[in-house]
């Protein structure tokens, strides 16, 4: 199944039959592969053109509910946001112009964070601007031990 | 790619300040309506030129590279309507100063025909003009298209007064001094410039005469296009910031073939391969009109009208109001994107696009603990665009 556009026809359809066609049993599998991928590139990852950044998200909020993994997923989700913000780490020093690239990882994260995780996302987000993480900080993966421990997982 | 456009733009603003040092001629009485038709049309000119300059400059500024050829698209219709604006307001003062000699000199000549010739040349542009004053892209974009025709209409009708006050005047017997004021303004025609000749009534081939050379396209021994014109041409087609057939247009005109232009808006192939009309730029048109039956697709704001204030104080006014950036949208994808992908436990994560949008503008202000700039808004409601898959192509759109 081609498609000349991401919101043409069946997308979930077409979503999990690109997944599969690349050897993952899961959307979360192909995307724990690709940890500090943007949504962008995890989409084109699967099929320029026809899979948008939004859908993969939608997906993989929908898996991790199942599998009651949700806070993992978002913990992953700001690992991608901080890797297309700040590609090497975090700023040594908070001037304008870095206080701005933080402030845009963080806005964009509360955005694409289930409603059920937001009021904690942002208190997250306070802390590390209250206590900064050491200068270069750059989790690579939702296992990232300061990310645990500011977002510890709570299904479990 | 910035250079070139600058020097576009400068060409364009020289082009701009012409017309009102050419208004040395005085035409008084019932003819100041005409003067004034004129002097309107220079502001609207002026302000088009002013806020493409200022479109380009903050696209310089933005720092995502979709959102700065969105805005640098923006650029592309206001450009072609000064262009095509100027060239039709240098013709209207061609008009004035024939009508000015013919006054001047023709006594036998009837004031009151040429009032009514002014008026009839006047209706001719009226529509063009007010199409292009829009600054509406697709607007534009159509008056654009429909210029080579109108520009021929415009030089039969100028030749035609020009011939019937000949025939006056010699009729009358005047003066040779008289007869060489009316052929004075003949000379100096910008249709004269524009146009090598007065089109003959037997039809030419479209084409005929136009060969490719390594200095550029020749039409016969004229030089109507030369390869750094091709070549910026090209460059701002292949950007999106102006359309094929618009520069089709600009080469019809120049080339004198405006009669054949209401057979054929297509250009001659060699002109078109010199643009470069490969499949890809062409790809390019389609994605820039976003598909076939896609110019009928309703708009939508990407910044959401119930939050009009809130950008009005970040810096979203005049040319950059929030009307500026809307898109086309098929209806089912829009459904689509509204519904954040409508994913069946969709209640966890809405996503749907406005409260989205704003939950990431309002989170990242209290994170940066002050105002975004516009330029921020920007570069994040590009990141955001992108996840959407919604092409950063912006037309005007209405206001609630």
């Amino acid at each position: 199944m081609t498609a000349g556009h991401p919101w043409d026809g069946h997308w979930k359809a077409r979503l999990y039959e690109r997944v599969r066609e690349r050897g993952y049993e899961s959307l979360t599998a192909f995307a724990e592969a690709h940890p500090t991928a943007s949504l962008v590139k995890l989409a084109a990852e699967l099929g320029e053109g026809e899979i948008a950044g939004v859908q993969v998200f939608s997906g993989l909020v929908a898996e991790a509910e199942r599998s009651k993994q949700l806070t993992r997923l978002v913990r992953g989700q700001l690992v991608r946001e901080l890797a297309e913000c700040l590609p090497s780490g975090w700023p040594r020093v908070l001037d304008d112009a870095n206080r701005f690239k933080v402030a845009k990882a963080l806005g964009l994260w509360t955005g694409f964070t289930p409603e059920t995780h937001k009021e904690r996302v942002r208190r997250v987000g306070d802390a590390l601007l209250a206590n900064p993480p050491p200068a270069g900080w750059r989790p690579l993966s939702p296992d990232d031990e300061l990310l645990q421990t500011l977002l510890p997982d709570e299904e479990a | 790619m910035k250079g070139s456009l600058r020097s576009v733009e400068v060409a364009f603003t020289q082009l701009a300040t012409r017309p009102p040092d050419l208004w040395g001629f005085s035409l008084t009485g019932v003819f100041t309506r005409y003067l004034d038709q004129g002097s309107k049309q220079v502001t609207w000119l002026q302000g088009a030129l002013g806020s493409a300059t200022a479109l380009t400059k903050v696209a310089s500024e933005v720092g995502d590279t979709d959102m700065e050829l969105g805005l640098l698209r923006m650029t592309g219709p206001k450009l072609q309507a000064a262009q095509f604006g100027t060239l039709l307001l240098a013709t209207w003062v061609d008009f004035l100063h024939l009508a000015d000699a013919v006054l001047r000199h023709c006594s036998m000549c009837s004031a009151e025909k040429l009032f009514v010739d002014l008026h009839r040349v006047q209706g001719l542009m009226e529509p063009t003009l007010t199409d292009l004053a829009s600054l509406d892209p697709e607007r534009v974009e159509a008056a654009t298209t429909a210029m080579p025709e109108l520009m021929g209409k415009l030089t039969r009708e100028f030749d035609t007064l020009q011939r019937e006050t000949r025939e006056t005047l010699k009729l009358s017997g005047q003066v040779i001094a008289a007869m060489q004021a009316v052929e004075m303004v003949a000379m100096i025609s910008t249709m004269k410039r524009a146009l090598p000749r007065v089109p003959p009534s037997a039809p030419v081939t479209l084409g005929v005469g136009l060969v490719m050379s390594s200095g550029g396209v020749m039409v016969g021994s004229r030089l109507v296009v030369s390869a750094e014109w091709v070549e910026r041409m090209r460059r701002l087609v292949q950007a999106g910031v102006i359309s094929v057939p618009a520069v089709g247009a600009a080469v019809l005109i120049h080339g004198g073939q405006v009669t054949m232009a209401q057979a054929h808006q297509d250009l001659p192939k060699g002109v078109r391969d010199a643009l470069g009309d490969s499949p890809e730029v062409r790809g390019m048109q389609v994605t820039g009109r976003a598909g076939a039956g896609m110019s009928d697709a309703p708009k939508h704001h990407v910044l959401p009208q119930e939050h009009r204030e809130w950008f009005e104080r970040r810096g979203f006014k005049g040319d950059m109001d929030i009307d500026n950036f809307c898109v086309r949208m098929e209806q089912a994808h829009h459904e689509a994107i509204h519904g954040g992908g409508n994913w069946k436990r969709g209640r966890t994560w809405p996503g749907e696009w406005n409260r989205m949008i704003m939950e990431v503008l309002h989170d990242a202000e209290t994170k940066a603990g002050r105002m975004l700039t516009r330029n921020e808004i920007l570069d994040i409601v590009a990141v955001t665009m992108e996840r959407y898959y919604i092409p950063m192509i912006f037309v005007l759109g209405r206001s609630r």
